[in-house]
């Protein structure tokens, strides 16, 4: 299939899932910044450093979209069969993965720009090192959607509350247990767990750009590359493991 | 020319015990041919279908959409169908004019092209007045047809409909025949799963009837109704004490006061109506339908199965 083909399905798809419902349903935009806003809350009320909240809800709003993506593709395939109906359209996998990402993405757009505000006007992130937090962001929500699809194409059995307590564990098992929303040291010896997670990897990517937390280039170039083996593996995932076509 | 094909298809389900969905099926569809697979809940049409829509892989056999396999060149089988999936709902969001449109861009319409063919669509389905209303505020047949609709803008060359009008009134549900009918008339293949007998009857060119994965029979209406013996069936309602010598000699089926008797000619026919009201009964006759053969078919496998086991 043409590249050329590849990309405009991808944006087609994406806008199919996102424009409807951004018409009809704008609170949900509302919605989606309140569940990254919380723990910020949590923290300004309790004397937290507001610099790692800050952090962690953009990549909370970020990283909850590969999640929502993949229980948004397992709701949509049960109750109204969209993918079911795009499975027999020439349209490639990959368009369908990622345009189902992005579109949960343009929700959180808003959310997202909101925190970056705050974070530059407080000074936590310096514009200068902005494009290379922008594309941490974006390969965390890479590899989370990548995972979200191939997990939602795994249980196209499972019920909706099943799905409905995955996506809870997920969440908090991706963006509130690991370093995301505190810094690493908090963990002592076992701060290395950071680099095995996405979101709590681009974290301290992003702390690193930010002078929050000093790294030296050696292990900036390391949580670089296992960023991106993980977006990488979780291509490939998409690419040879998702089952796209049942057996 | 064949628009669809299949060769000793089987698909079996691997679970705690082996289903086998499909047990060797060979059914050919000609180039616009309106086609109808006919068979009860369970018998293996959706499975059928699934196949031959490259969305399940079979076990064996092969299968083939305008000389393209679904196996190999699944790429180009989906360039050439379109699908109205079983049971599907509707996004409550969605108006049928973005079904339609979204639906035909992906099918790689310009915006234009889109644009034109998603108005033909709802207009066929006569939707084009409520094009921009939700789905959520439309009645289920309106549903219905919006998702055909969707199906017929792709202008797809092969129309794969799982039971499309399932749940739907009379009114509506011959609003959708008269749209299928009138991609035929255009040019179009259409391939339709169904359990209602009237809809396999009314809108079918040709038709098999499938029952628990194995092809009972396939041709035109005609040809699946005379594989019947009996040609004639008489109704008649009321005391049938009087007719009972009669209609020993004959199959019948009772329900309550009312009775079918298959005749094999109308000579005989009309002779039992003209008893049957001389002795003040209510009585009809007419020919034998799809629904009379069908349950004869499976009924006679069902025995032929008991029998064997």
């Amino acid at each position: 299939m043409k590249i050329g083909k590849i990309v405009r399905d991808t944006f087609i798809i994406a806008a199919l899932k996102a424009i409807p419902d951004l018409k009809r349903q704008p609170l949900v935009l509302m919605v989606m910044g309140l569940i990254s806003a919380l723990p910020l809350f949590f923290i300004l009320v309790f004397g937290g450093e507001i610099s790692y909240g800050l952090v962690g809800a953009m990549i909370s709003t970020v990283g909850f979209i590969g999640i929502a993506s993949a229980i948004q593709d397992i709701t949509f395939d049960r109750y109204v069969k969209i993918r079911e109906t795009i499975i027999a359209m020439p349209v490639h996998p990959i368009s369908y993965m990622i345009g189902a990402a992005l579109a949960p993405l343009i929700f959180s757009l808003p959310g997202f720009a909101f925190f970056l505000a705050i974070a530059l006007w407080l000074g936590v992130i310096p514009f200068q090192a902005l494009g290379w937090i922008i594309a941490a962001l974006l390969s965390c929500w890479a590899v989370l959607s990548g995972l979200g699809f191939v997990i939602s194409t795994y249980l196209r059995r499972a019920s909706i509350y099943t799905l409905n307590n995955l996506s809870t564990i997920l969440g908090l098992g991706l963006i509130f247990l690991p370093p995301v929303y505190y810094p690493e040291e908090l963990l002592g010896g076992l701060s290395w767990i950071g680099i095995l997670f996405p979101t709590s990897n681009t974290a301290g990517l992003i702390r690193a750009y930010s002078g929050l937390a000093v790294f030296s280039q050696e292990i900036i170039m390391i949580r670089w590359l296992a960023l991106l083996a993980m977006m990488v593996v979780s291509i490939l995932l998409v690419v040879f493991k998702a089952k796209w076509r049942e057996t | 020319m064949e628009a669809v094909t299949s060769v000793n298809l089987v698909k079996a389900y691997r679970g705690k015990e082996k289903i086998e969905a499909l047990k060797g099926v060979n059914i050919s569809i000609e180039k616009g041919e309106l086609f109808t697979l006919l068979g009860p809940n369970g018998a293996g049409k959706t499975t059928f279908l699934r196949i031959i829509s490259t969305q399940l892989l079979p076990t064996s056999g092969e299968a083939y959409v305008l000389g393209f396999n679904v196996l190999d060149e699944a790429e180009k089988v989906r360039e050439h169908i379109a699908v109205v999936p079983q049971d599907v709902a509707t996004y409550g969001n969605f108006t049928p004019w973005e079904y339609c449109y979204y639906f035909s861009l992906l099918r790689g319409m310009t915006k234009q092209k889109a644009k034109e063919t998603s108005e033909r669509a709802l207009k066929a389905v006569e939707l084009w007045e409520l094009r921009n209303r939700t789905c959520a505020t439309l009645s289920g047949g309106e549903k219905k047809r919006a998702i055909i609709a969707a199906a017929l803008a792709s202008e797809a060359e092969v129309l794969l409909l799982d039971e499309p009008t399932s749940g739907l009134d009379a009114i509506a549900r011959r609003k959708v025949w008269a749209a299928l009918r009138e991609m035929i008339e255009q040019g179009k293949t259409i391939l339709l799963t169904t359990h209602i007998m009237e809809e396999a009857e009314m809108v079918s060119d040709k038709l098999a009837i499938i029952h628990k994965g194995e092809l009972m029979a396939q041709g035109s209406v005609e040809e699946i109704k005379g594989l019947a013996k009996e040609k004639f069936r008489v109704v008649v309602e009321g005391s049938l004490k009087a007719l009972e010598g009669y209609v020993s000699n004959n199959s019948s089926v009772s329900f309550g006061s009312k009775r079918i008797i298959y005749v094999e000619d109308g000579d005989e026919a009309i002779e039992l109506v003209r008893k049957a009201l001389k002795k003040g009964l209510k009585a009809e006759a007419s020919p034998i339908t799809l629904e009379d053969v069908f349950v004869k078919l499976i009924g006679g496998k069902e025995n032929e199965n008991r029998k064997n086991s």
